[in-house]
């Protein structure tokens, strides 16, 4: 009788010690996202269009070197249909049937030329994965009827032999960076130089477009924000004079005293069972 | 009553006093307890962005698609917190390169903005100010008292543009390094916010760190 509830005591001790260390926890959901985000861009030179989704038309007057969305379509098929501003869908100048759009991405389809010089459409999946603290990424994507080429930052090819309709990606440090393209391989300026201002915690795609026989070659930018991250940590302190809590020695009591209460209680119920 | 039974209570008394010493000191060194924690969570959730919707009929936003320039960031140049005695001046800082980490100015009287994050330009998101409570060569840090600051008081932070912009604390809260949610004090998103952050709580000798962070939250007054 005595002996339990000593014992009882004894724990409620030991589960007081406990809480003092405990801490909540935060912990964050992420929304489920049903839907895609669905970005267009303009790289056709000199040719306007109406942009029709599913036979409704979307964009109206959408100019070359303009990016428009992004907008929230849900996972499935979607008919697109470029034609001149005003005129019918059924003379369309360049049609996609059925292009998939999958849940939860981030896309970009893009309207441009062909290495040929025809028009074509080509869907990009944007890497949207979040960038570490302090960097920026940048994407380049071909879509230009010219050869094969090279990216250069501050003179050094750092996307080498680039082929339409294709990407090159890296992080990068945040920051401002001078870029040209190449013909892949030379020192021959196809675009640029252009100040580059990489903004951290952002995509930044950059298209090549247009045509370099038709002398119209030039870029289009999109930019995604919010893929930063934050940093590993704040340490602010190594000095300990505003340390707070307890310290060594009342571990060593605490200890102590349940040690004291356990032994005193077996004690004490040892010394009763042998009077029996 | 025998020897043995009287050493047994001996011991039982012994014990029951060493705990209770024990608790007195644990909760006389708590540190003070968070306030306005929910306020601080609320003011983080995103603000909802209008969708633009292709069945919904809404017109399609449509930009240039130039290259991005430099946006107009307005840097804090200097903070005052008179509840607790801090006048310091504040640098431009990022992440430590070796170990991932928000680079607080080396000088303890001097305390770093995230370049990154928001500037006081800024229409959402959390303003990151963060600087020493203390050093092992230097002594006490400019945020050495920013555990003693609670809801309602003031402060001021200088932009680069010498426009003073005045703030109101609404929460104080304490983390374990382990816990914290840095996400959230280092959102770009949600409403504007100026968040000051320092070390705090049970300090490790050995290791010589601090187990926690203070973590400030204050509002546009």
């Amino acid at each position: 009788m005595q002996l339990s509830y000593f014992r009882r005591v004894a724990a409620g001790g030991a589960v007081a010690a406990l809480a003092f260390a405990g801490v909540g926890a935060f912990t964050a959901t992420p929304a489920y996202a049903a839907t895609s985000k669905v970005s267009v861009v303009h790289g056709i030179p000199d040719t306007p269009v109406d942009v029709y989704v599913n036979g409704k038309k979307t964009l109206d007057n959408f100019k070359p070197g303009d990016v428009a969305g992004p907008l929230n379509l849900e996972e499935g098929d979607y008919d697109i249909a470029l034609t001149k501003p005003g005129e019918p869908i059924g003379s369309a100048i360049l049609k996609v049937d059925n292009a998939a759009v999958p849940g939860g991405a981030n896309i970009s389809i893009a309207a441009h030329l062909d290495a040929a010089g025809q028009p074509k459409i080509t869907p990009f999946v944007n890497d949207v994965s979040k960038v570490d603290a302090g960097k920026a990424r940048l994407i380049v994507r071909h879509t230009a009827a010219a050869p094969e080429v090279d990216v250069r930052a501050g003179g050094t090819p750092v996307f080498k032999n680039l082929t339409n309709p294709n990407e090159a990606k890296g992080d990068v440090d945040a920051g401002n960076v001078k870029a040209d393209v190449v013909l892949a391989g030379t020192d021959t300026v196809a675009i640029g130089p252009a100040d580059l201002n990489l903004k951290e915690g952002t995509a930044t795609i950059v298209y090549a477009i247009g045509s370099a026989e038709g002398k119209t070659l030039d870029v289009v930018a999109q930019t995604i924000t919010g893929l930063h991250s934050a940093p590993g940590g704040v340490p602010s302190g190594d000095g300990g004079q505003a340390g707070t809590g307890v310290n060594t020695w009342w571990y060593v009591l605490t200890g102590a005293g349940v040690l004291l209460l356990l032994g005193g209680g077996v004690r004490m119920a040892t010394a009763r069972t042998g009077r029996k | 009553m025998t020897v043995r039974n009287r050493g047994a209570l001996a011991a039982l008394a012994a014990g029951v006093a060493a705990l209770t010493v024990a608790t007195l000191v644990a909760c006389g060194s708590q540190p003070a307890e968070d306030v306005g924690a929910d306020e601080a969570a609320n003011l983080a959730t995103a603000t909802p962005t209008p969708s633009a919707s292709a069945a919904g009929g809404q017109s399609v936003p449509v930009t240039a698609g130039e290259l991005p320039a430099g946006a107009e960031i307005v840097p804090p140049v200097r903070l005052v917190i008179p509840a607790i005695d801090v006048t310091a001046t504040v640098n431009a800082v990022g992440i430590n390169k070796r170990t991932n980490e928000f680079e607080v100015p080396p000088s303890v009287d001097e305390i770093g903005w995230y370049r990154y994050g928001p500037g006081l330009e800024t229409t959402a998101g959390s303003i990151v100010i963060a600087g020493h409570v203390d050093s092992a060569q230097q002594g006490k840090g400019a945020f050495f008292r920013l555990r003693e600051l609670d809801q309602g008081d003031t402060l001021t932070a200088t932009g680069g543009d010498g426009k003073a912009r005045k703030y109101r604390v609404v929460a104080r809260e304490e983390y374990a390094k382990t816990k914290i949610p840095l996400d959230r004090y280092f959102a770009r998103d949600g409403k504007p916010r100026l968040t000051l952050i320092t070390c705090g709580g049970p300090f490790d000798a050995k290791a010589r760190k601090y187990r926690d962070n203070i973590v400030v939250t204050a509002v546009p007054a």
